[in-house]
């Protein structure tokens, strides 16, 4: 090892070490430590390492950071990332696990639906990176026979999810120039299903009935069309297939199939 | 290519729409390349608006020209999706910093960590901006960040090492007076001497910014934030600079307590106010050389 590899090495160990002493600050023989001590100075770059890391957590989680108030969001951040350190540059990429996280963090327990919408928002965050898909090949479609086995795709940018809890109320009010008149009631609910895709620029959310929940996380699960009938009738019975399947092409929820 | 000159501002999503809808006075932008990796992603959507009306420079933060690390994966991919950036933005200018964030070991600190100026490093730095430009197929900028430690095996400047890094790479140099100014305070030397000592036609481009101050253990230390309003000694400073340096292209750079768009603009028109006083004196002397050789 180099002699510069190996005193990146120590600098990599105190930035990821917590808080520094005396006895476990290794850069204490490579910097000038006249003015101020090795712990102190390391604790600039440990810190400095850290703000970054939250303010891209921040643009990822700008909820949650709303919900819990911007000084205990960066507190909880700091938990998080000592205990999961980026492993690229590519920071889109950072901070899939955080609603797992939270849903542990001992101080935030009574916050029961953070987890979720910190799920949602990662799924904003996906879908915002996502690429476009083309539009449904009408013409093709009436050429498969119905003898074929037919399965549809979701567009690159849909994402599903469900929840116990109405977070896409809560979603909803704590945006800018959120409507006034949102009812929430955190009392249990039958559960919100919510189906997340972009058009344009805009990623637009819309709330759903479980049978169609169904259908749609069948295709995403890449079942065929028998079977995401299947699952959608499971849940109702009398559910319009094709009302629904016209709907989500329409939208470019679905956005194509293979036979 | 597109042609960077006058005085641009760093563009940050808060501002897209401000960009777009009202179209302001402002030459060029500039981005974080990072942040842009996706050119499929909503941000770049925007930016592939924006730029039809102004010229773009590329400025990265990640491609850890610093690091030791042989085979390093995390680095080799971060380059690689800049060049995938880059190719699809064709910059008027790319740069980075004199620094490191990825280690041999995979791990990745998003920060700008500081280098020693040692031989070792100088070849280490040198060989990665070379195969960065051969990568990129152009000429990088390097930048130099503000630093809070200095290294007790670090026999030349930081000033010197840049310098030779341009003569032997070809690379050109980004010179931010803030973090010159930054740097001066917390270790002590004259940043007029840091300036005099840059070759005047290695520098590129110039970024002015703002900083915070931190006590630690009872010595103040500027920390380098870029979220206020650049301070009046690195005005000064800055004048200094164009001076030497002439009219090169500045940026007022803008990354965290994102303000309103009338703020950084009117920091641009100060940067502007000092590139014209510059000029005028330097005409005026030329005037009165020219006059009192006649008469």
């Amino acid at each position: 090892m180099s002699k510069l590899a190996e005193l990146q090495a120590n600098f990599i160990h105190d930035c990821l070490s917590g808080p520094l002493t005396p006895d476990n600050t290794l850069m204490a023989n490579d910097i000038d430590t006249q003015n101020i001590s090795a712990q102190g100075l390391m604790g600039i770059y440990q810190n400095s390492a850290i703000a970054n890391i939250t303010n891209s957590l921040s643009l990822s989680y700008p909820v949650i950071e709303k919900l819990v108030g911007s000084d205990f969001f960066r507190a909880m951040c700091k938990q998080y990332i000592v205990n999961h350190w980026p492993t690229s540059g590519n920071m889109d990429d950072y901070g899939e696990s955080f609603s797992s996280f939270l849903a542990k963090f001992e101080q935030a327990k009574h916050l029961n639906y953070l987890e979720d919408v910190a799920q949602l928002e990662w799924l904003f965050h996906q879908s915002s990176l996502a690429h476009d898909s083309r539009h449904f090949d009408w013409t093709n479609l009436e050429k498969v026979a119905s003898s074929d086995t037919l399965t549809f795709l979701l567009s690159p940018s849909v994402s599903i999810m469900s929840s116990t809890m109405p977070i896409d109320k809560i979603w909803l009010m704590n945006q800018i120039n959120a409507p006034e008149n949102i009812e929430l009631s955190l009392d249990g609910d039958s559960g919100t299903f919510i189906v997340l895709f972009r058009q344009g620029l805009k990623i637009e959310m819309m709330t759903v009935v479980a049978s169609e929940f169904m259908f749609l996380q069948s295709i995403e699960n890449g079942h065929d069309f028998e079977v995401a009938i299947e699952s959608a009738k499971a849940v109702d019975a009398n559910i319009s297939i094709d009302h629904y399947l016209k709907k989500y092409i329409e939208l470019g929820v679905i956005y194509g199939f293979s036979v | 290519m597109q042609s960077i000159q006058g005085v641009g501002v760093s563009l940050k999503h808060q501002h897209f729409q401000a960009f777009i809808d009202n179209k302001p006075d402002v030459p060029w932008l500039e981005v974080h390349t990072e942040n842009f990796f996706s050119q499929a992603s909503t941000s770049s959507k925007y930016l592939a608006q924006i730029r039809q009306d102004y010229p773009i420079s590329a400025h990265c933060v990640g491609m850890s020209l610093g690091s030791a690390a042989t085979n390093c994966p995390v680095r080799e991919q971060h380059l690689q999706n800049i060049k995938n950036t880059v190719d699809w933005l064709q910059p008027g200018l790319i740069s980075d910093h004199l620094s490191w964030s990825a280690s041999g070991d995979g791990h990745y600190l998003p920060d700008l960590l500081p280098i020693p100026f040692t031989e070792e490093a100088f070849t280490i730095v040198a060989n990665n901006i070379k195969h960065a430009q051969d990568v990129l197929q152009r000429q990088i900028l390097i930048e130099n960040p503000s630093s809070y430690l200095t290294y007790v095996d670090s026999p030349i400047t930081e000033w010197q090492f840049l310098s030779s890094l341009a003569k032997e790479t070809g690379c050109g140099l980004l010179l931010d007076v803030n973090n010159i100014y930054v740097s001066a305070h917390n270790h002590g030397f004259d940043p007029l001497i840091y300036l005099d000592n840059i070759p005047l036609n290695a520098v590129k481009e110039i970024h002015l910014a703002g900083f915070s101050t931190e006590n630690i253990e009872g010595k103040e230390l500027y920390i380098d934030t870029h979220g206020h309003r650049v301070c009046d000694d690195v005005w000064r400073l800055y004048e200094q600079a164009i001076k030497r340096f002439g009219a090169l292209p500045t940026l007022i750079e803008w990354d965290t307590n994102i303000p309103e768009l009338a703020v950084l603009l009117d920091e641009k028109s100060k940067a502007e106010a000092i590139i014209s006083k510059v000029i005028r004196v330097k005409e005026s002397s030329v005037y009165a050389s020219v006059i009192n050789g006649q008469a």
